[in-house]
């Protein structure tokens, strides 16, 4: 996400679950990105774990979640449907990626900035929650019928 | 006996020991030890018999596999103490080459019949079978030789129905199929055993010919399925009998369904893929859809042909091609079909239409532009069914975001979706499986790789309802949509507009076909028609919020102006009853644009919606009664009010006071003195440098120009001016909206029944 070009300074923090440790003077934040990876449970769990510490008023439109590895159904040991359902319950919108192909991931950092632009509110007119209810879907039907 | 045994033990590691030059003598030496006591033994090849594939003698690896090939050959030796360490290094060779390069057809055959004797145990067969990794083909001989082997019962039923497994995998590698059609009998007697059954009937699927077709069999798959209930891979074996006799099935089956068989090929996908890519040669150049037959007939031992798409085979027996003139009473024999590579030219194919042999690789037909007529007319939905079948197996497969690993074969999925393309262009409609597959696999889509195919393939989505269309495909489009480039947005918005186009031609036509026959698309033309302005509904919510997101980009403006061209015309070029506006976001962002051509689109979109209403009125009017597709008053009202707007803007200096009203102390808060004037032809900003290069042209000398004088006479010699500079469509619009005369006005329309 980085490399990507932007009108203003990008600032990337990982951690590895939350909550942040609170000594440290930080820059507002403007996106928190839950990484849920498929093929493992206890990345679920942790993510589940974190957002019990995550303010309310970040979930209007400032969370989102990404889940990566559903590409390989075999090796997943989450099912889909668990990861859409916990989008579902924060209202936050889902995208999927698998993070470990490099074009995929540039693909996914361009989205990612302009989610943040829209967030950070370097876009008139747009404002968090506008894009959230853009970008959340209804609880379509199974797909798995087809 | 003892003393036999490890004498001829002894005999066969000389033999295997003796070097690389001697390995003829191995393989072409093997007997089957039925028992201790009986000293028979069965010498299967000669000694001539050509181990071709093994020339480099030197090979180490090779050396390694006729040593452990030669180990399975002998069977167990019940004496020895490190029987397991030895069984494990040969099955690991034996694996190891398997899936590097594929097994010869000889070593299959040697190992086939050792996997299903049940010398070895069920962990050693298995792992044999799983392994059977054919370098080029597979000997029919082997095939019927493992099958025998089923009936003496000695191995256990998961290797059985791995067996199975395996032959529907590989069927394509079976170099000839008559004699395992002979047996097929045999193989319709195994669907009474229920672990069996599934695959035995995608065995018998693959199979089936005309001739096997019998009623007792018919009869017997009846008896089953009342049995056993509808189950899928039965309901497969029917439609396929139906298709070739179908007086003998009365019995009506689903429509829908068309995805029968579990992938039951999972273990050897990964193998197989290396294995064509393997043969494949050097990566062709794109096809055209050609007229007759793409390839001629290959050689049988050849793999160079597309990875993906099958090279068109006929199913029926290689002795019939021969034959190049068919006398009548061939034709009306049943036994007889015309094959398919002779098949070139289309009055080639009207002759011979009712003698066709679909191949038994359905994929094959894509390539053929005949073969898709003829799927087309035939209109046999177990032909369809077997090429939606293929269709969607193949595109699940070869899906490079599913292939995480292989992300590598970008090229080839791209090729392989650009012919189904060309395809469902040249049918002119859009494939099940395609729109099964988009409905699956969006999510995962990135929105870059192979983009352009796969929004074409959007645009070729079936006519539906839209409310159930939207939350498979638009609610993630949009997802995309919103976080995404400009360029991606122009993107979706062109396929969308052709989504928008075949829907339209689909529907224009159905209409007409309406009083003859029933409509295909089982809809109401008043449910299509909301289905349609659902869609048209959504664009506009997209296009609008995709506006403020890219801030007025005018190049965004000009694809959104594009669909709403399309829109606007629906009424007079496709005559359905429906006409829809633009919403008003895209409206005046168009009318204060920066951009002259954006003006003159608009205008030109303005004088067709005007055209398109009037016609719409004109017809109301004749037809007398009321019915369901009068427009509402409040179109015209809004149209009005547009019209309005516009003129008040462009033409007579009045904006903000009749369409849209802003109250002037607002604009006075501007710092804009002089409004009123501001946004009319000759102040627009979009006409400036028009307006400034027709004074200069006037008096060239001029070092000021006072666009202000731009008034009376003038004025009309700068609208010729205008329209000469190639803004028709602001020509088409004064003339038509605007009433030349002292006291200037808008033509609306007026929406009155009083005419």
């Amino acid at each position: 996400m980085l490399k990507e070009d932007c009108a203003s300074e990008l600032k990337v923090h990982l951690a590895k679950s939350l909550p942040l440790p609170s000594s440290v003077n930080r820059p507002r934040i403007d996106l928190i990105v839950f990484v849920i990876n498929l093929h493992s449970k206890y990345s679920l769990q942790n993510t589940e774990e974190s957002l019990r510490h995550v303010d309310a008023s970040f979930f209007l439109g400032k969370v989102c979640f990404l889940a990566t590895g559903a590409g390989r159904e075999s090796h997943c040991s989450i099912h889909r449907h668990t990861v859409v359902k916990l989008a579902h319950t924060y209202q936050s919108p889902l995208l999927y990626c698998d993070l470990e192909v490099e074009a995929f991931r540039a693909t996914m950092a361009q989205r990612l900035v302009r989610m943040l632009q829209v967030c950070a509110g370097h876009v008139p007119g747009v404002s968090a929650l506008n894009l959230l209810s853009l970008l959340r879907s209804s609880e379509g039907p199974s797909l798995e019928d087809m | 006996m003892s003393s036999q045994k490890r004498g001829k033990n002894v005999q066969a590691q000389n033999r295997t020991s003796q070097g690389s030059n001697s390995f003829q003598t191995t393989l072409s030496a093997w007997k089957v030890k039925q028992d201790p006591s009986n000293s028979k033994s069965i010498s299967k090849h000669g000694e001539d018999n050509p181990v071709g594939d093994y020339e480099h003698a030197d090979d180490q690896a090779e050396d390694a596999l006729q040593m452990a090939v030669g180990y399975f050959e002998k069977g167990p030796i019940k004496t020895s103490r490190n029987k397991d360490k030895t069984l494990e290094k040969h099955l690991k060779t034996v694996e190891n080459v398997a899936w590097k390069n594929g097994l010869a057809s000889e070593e299959i055959d040697i190992l086939l019949n050792v996997a299903l004797s049940g010398k070895f145990g069920n962990a050693v067969n298995t792992r044999i079978l799983k392994c059977m990794i054919p370098a080029t083909v597979i000997s029919e001989d082997s095939v019927v030789k493992a099958v025998s082997w089923l009936c003496v019962g000695k191995c256990s039923g998961s290797t059985k129905v791995l067996f199975y497994r395996w032959l529907v995998a590989m069927f394509d590698f079976i170099d000839h199929k008559e004699q395992i059609n002979l047996l097929y009998g045999f193989f319709f007697a195994l669907l009474q055993e229920d672990a069996l059954c599934p695959y035995v009937c995608h065995l018998l699927y693959l199979l089936t010919k005309k001739e096997n077709v019998k009623p007792f069999r018919v009869r017997k798959l009846l008896d089953l399925q009342a049995k056993m209930g509808m189950q899928p891979h039965l309901q497969a074996l029917l439609s396929l009998y139906k298709f070739f006799a179908p007086a003998l099935i009365s019995v009506s089956l689903p429509v829908r369904k068309k995805i029968y068989f579990k992938n039951s090929e999972n273990l050897w996908k990964t193998a197989l893929l290396a294995m064509k890519q393997r043969n494949q040669g050097p990566s062709p150049e794109p096809l055209k859809l050609m007229l007759g037959t793409a390839n001629v007939r290959p050689l049988k031992r050849k793999w160079n042909s597309l990875s993906v798409i099958p090279v068109l085979n006929s199913s029926s027996c290689t002795k019939e091609c021969g034959k190049k003139e068919m006398s009548l009473s061939d034709c009306l024999s049943r036994s007889r079909s015309f094959p398919l590579e002779q098949l070139q030219s289309f009055p080639q194919l009207l002759q011979n239409i009712h003698c066709l042999e679909l191949p038994s690789q359905m994929g094959s037909v894509l390539n053929s532009s005949l073969l898709l007529h003829y799927i087309n007319c035939v209109r046999d939905e177990p032909v369809l069914l077997r090429f939606y079948y293929w269709l969607s197996q193949t595109l699940q497969e070869e899906c490079i975001w599913y292939k995480v690993n292989n992300y590598e074969h970008g090229r080839e999925f791209t090729n392989f979706l650009d012919t189904i393309i060309r395809a469902e262009c040249f049918l002119q409609e859009g494939f099940y499986s395609c729109e099964a597959f988009l409905y699956k696999s969006l999510p995962l889509w990135d929105g870059l790789c192979c983009r352009s195919q796969f929004l074409q393939l959007v645009s070729w989505i079936p006519f539906s309802s839209f409310s159930e269309v939207k939350p498979l495909l638009f609610d993630r489009l949009a997802q995309l949509f919103f976080t995404s480039t400009i360029y991606f947005k122009c993107s979706v918005l062109q396929s969308l507009k052709e989504l928008l186009q075949n829907w339209l031609l689909w529907l224009s036509m159905d209409i007409h076909m309406k009083p003859v026959t029933n409509s295909p698309l089982e809809t109401t033309l008043g449910g299509s028609m909301n289905s349609v302005s659902k869609l048209i509904h959504y664009v506009g919510c997209l296009s609008t919020t995709a506006m403020r997101l890219e801030s007025n980009s005018t190049f965004l403006l000009h694809f959104i102006l594009d669909f709403y061209e399309k829109v606007c015309d629906i009424y007079i070029n496709y005559n359905l009853p429906l006409v829809v506006l633009f919403p008003p976001g895209i409206f005046y962002s168009a009318l204060l644009s920066l951009d002259a051509s954006i003006l003159n689109q608009l205008c030109f979109i303005m004088h067709r919606y005007h055209k398109n209403l009037t016609a719409a009125k004109k017809n109301e009017l004749v037809q007398k009664t009321k019915s369901e597709f009068n427009f509402s008053s409040k179109t015209y009202q809004e149209f009005n009010h547009y019209l309005t707007s516009m003129v008040g803007c462009l033409w007579t200096s009045k904006p903000f006071e009749k369409g849209i009203y802003i109250d002037p102390k607002i604009l006075e808060n501007t710092g804009v003195a002089e409004y009123k004037k501001s946004l009319n032809v000759v102040h627009h900003p979009s006409f400036l440098n028009y307006a400034v290069s027709f004074l200069l042209q006037e008096s060239p000398e001029e070092r000021t120009v006072n666009v202000s004088s731009i008034r009376g006479k003038k004025w009309s010699w700068y609208l010729d001016y205008l329209f000469s500079q190639g803004l028709q469509g602001l020509k088409l619009f004064i003339r038509s909206s605007v009433h030349h005369s002292s006291v200037t006005r808008a033509e609306g329309i007026n929406y009155n029944n009083q005419y």
